[in-house]
């Protein structure tokens, strides 16, 4: 029996202790998409934020309307996101294509409806991107979304496509993009598919044209083109960080924290860092540990 | 009335009572809204959705039901530990592991959605053969060889009736788990009603959440009934009498 209580005894300390332990009130939870990019951006702001004495916990694998959803239920407090995503998507907004004005709309709105935050808008613009293998493109004469339409609207069984379940639904997504450019892919021929599968299916040539996020290390690896977005559809999709209001007037410190990462976050750096990831298989902890080592954002 | 049924009456009005709430608000709140305004697609992957369950469970029927019954002549007998550890292979390895693994060599779409499929639904098939045909009464087969009958006579009147319940409830159950689990299709771009419940899941809209995962489940009990009315014309009337007395 005594032993049974001292044991009890021992787990409860050990939890209060826990608890308490560190700087225990500087806790967040940061949330992150299902891809490379966003497993990364995770990273890296933990690993800051850790440098600066939070407590982080990750929530990683979110759809990103499962994300936004956990960020107004306050399930997250943090994460990174696309402008366009959230003027277009989260708040059912036209799309805008200059970044800033895009910016100025989203936390004019976000503040005021949903107690959320938009900081850091960065330079790294990963836009959704149709591919097509570089040799089948040239060989049918196609390099923009117009191309593509006139191509299909000729031969409208001819091409076969992959897409996941978001981008084959979203406003400004595929439907979005055929209301635009004016052509359809019949039913038939759209395969959807889990997300980062799509560009193994355009490589194994199973399909002609696949859905792809633009800064992705893999459109260069496996030898596709973007095709140019010639009428401007897709809208301004620069990364920012996204919190809660609480969070930010808890932690006003946070946006200083990711000031120098922002500055520094370009398509191309995010295009690398996802090539070393995807294609050298190297783990998200080494590659954002990496590439904050090397701009001196955090120490060895 | 006795204190079990009065038990399952509850249980059963709840149950129903809980089955007419969820319908009427989903009714209310247009959750099957897809299902009228695409009715197109929604036929589309009906169709994919069955195709994937018909052609993945009757491979399965046709390996797992003669294999058993191949496992249970005496010659054979010893085959059938290995045979069986195989087909449990196919059962414990997660099926959304198996449906990547099947992606490896046969690419992306439905041919490696059938693979996993099938791997899937040979277990509770064979173990069900297997079994019923073990089930069969020692002294019936002695009195059929008494009579002059052949080995082959005695599996096909004797073995395969009386086993016959046991291997069709093998069946049921292989093919209830694989219409649910062909719902992960999607993920590999197999198609079928899996591709509304991921959409659902990705855009948060539960409308199509609901008409994916409904269908599935429908599906799912109206070929359990199917193979039930199977039962009770495949199963001796003898047989079936001869259950309900014991039960």
């Amino acid at each position: 029996m005594r032993k049974v209580s001292l044991f009890i005894i021992s787990i409860v300390l050990l939890l209060v202790l826990s608890a308490c332990g560190g700087d225990g009130n500087k806790e967040i939870t940061i949330g992150s998409k299902t891809f490379t990019e966003h497993y990364l951006l995770a990273k890296m702001s933990t690993l800051l934020l850790e440098q600066e004495g939070f407590e982080v916990n990750e929530t990683s694998n979110l759809g990103s309307t499962a994300l936004r959803k956990a960020l107004e239920n306050k399930q997250v407090d943090l994460t990174w996101d696309y402008v366009g995503t959230g003027l277009v998507t989260y708040l059912g907004e036209d799309p805008m294509s200059d970044p800033q004005a895009a910016f100025d709309k989203l936390n004019d709105i976000d503040q005021e409806q949903h107690d959320i935050v938009w900081t850091n808008l960065s330079e790294l613009v990963n836009t959704y991107t149709l591919m097509m293998r570089e040799d089948h493109a040239k060989e049918l004469g196609i390099s923009s979304l117009s191309d593509l339409a006139d191509y299909v609207n000729e031969n409208p069984n001819d091409l076969s496509v992959a897409t996941n379940a978001e981008f084959y639904n979203r406003p400004d997504g595929l439907p979005g993009v055929e209301e635009t450019y004016g052509f359809e892919f019949p039913d038939a021929n759209v395969n959807e598919m889990d997300t980062g599968l799509t560009y193994n299916a355009l490589r194994d040539e199973e399909v002609d044209v696949a859905m792809g996020l633009s800064t992705d290390g893999r459109i260069e690896a496996f030898g596709f083109i973007n095709l140019e977005d010639d009428q401007k559809f897709f809208p301004a999709y620069n990364a920012t960080a996204v919190m809660t209001t609480e969070t930010y007037e808890a932690y006003p410190e946070i946006e200083e924290i990711f000031e120098p990462l922002s500055d520094i976050l370009t398509s191309e750096t995010m295009i690398k860092l996802n090539y070393l990831v995807d294609i050298e298989e190297r783990s998200v902890d080494e590659v954002a540990r990496e590439f904050l080592v090397e701009n001196d954002l955090i120490e060895e | 009335m006795s204190r079990n049924k009065r038990i399952s009456l509850i249980v059963k009005i709840f149950f129903w009572a809980g089955l007419i709430i969820f319908f009427s608000w989903a009714f209310m709140n247009d959750m099957f809204l897809p299902i009228y305004e695409e009715t197109g697609a929604f036929f589309n992957l009906m169709g994919e959705h069955m195709l994937l369950v018909l052609i993945s469970g009757s491979l399965a029927i046709l390996t797992s039901v003669p294999l058993g019954i191949f496992l249970t002549r005496p010659r054979f007998r010893k085959a059938e530990f290995f045979a069986v550890n195989v087909a449990n292979l196919g059962q414990t390895i997660p099926s959304l592991a198996i449906l990547a693994l099947a992606m490896g060599f046969l690419g992306i779409g439905m041919k490696a959605a059938l693979v996993a499929l099938f791997a899937y639904s040979l277990l509770p098939i064979l173990q069900n053969t297997i079994a019923g045909i073990d089930s069969v009464d020692e002294d019936t087969k002695d009195a059929a060889r008494g009579m002059g009958l052949t080995n082959t006579q005695i599996l096909w009147r004797i073995e395969l009736p009386n086993a016959a319940y046991s291997i069709i409830a093998g069946v049921r159950t292989a093919l209830v788990m694989n219409i649910g689990t062909a719902a992960l299709a999607y993920l590999i771009g197999g198609g079928g009603f899996g591709v509304w419940i991921f959409t659902g899941i990705q855009l948060f809209d539960n409308a199509y959440l609901i008409s994916g995962a409904v269908s599935v489940s429908l599906l799912a009990i109206a070929v359990d009934y199917l193979f039930r009315g199977m039962q009770f014309v495949l199963v001796p009337k003898g047989l079936r009498l001869a259950r309900q007395a014991v039960s």
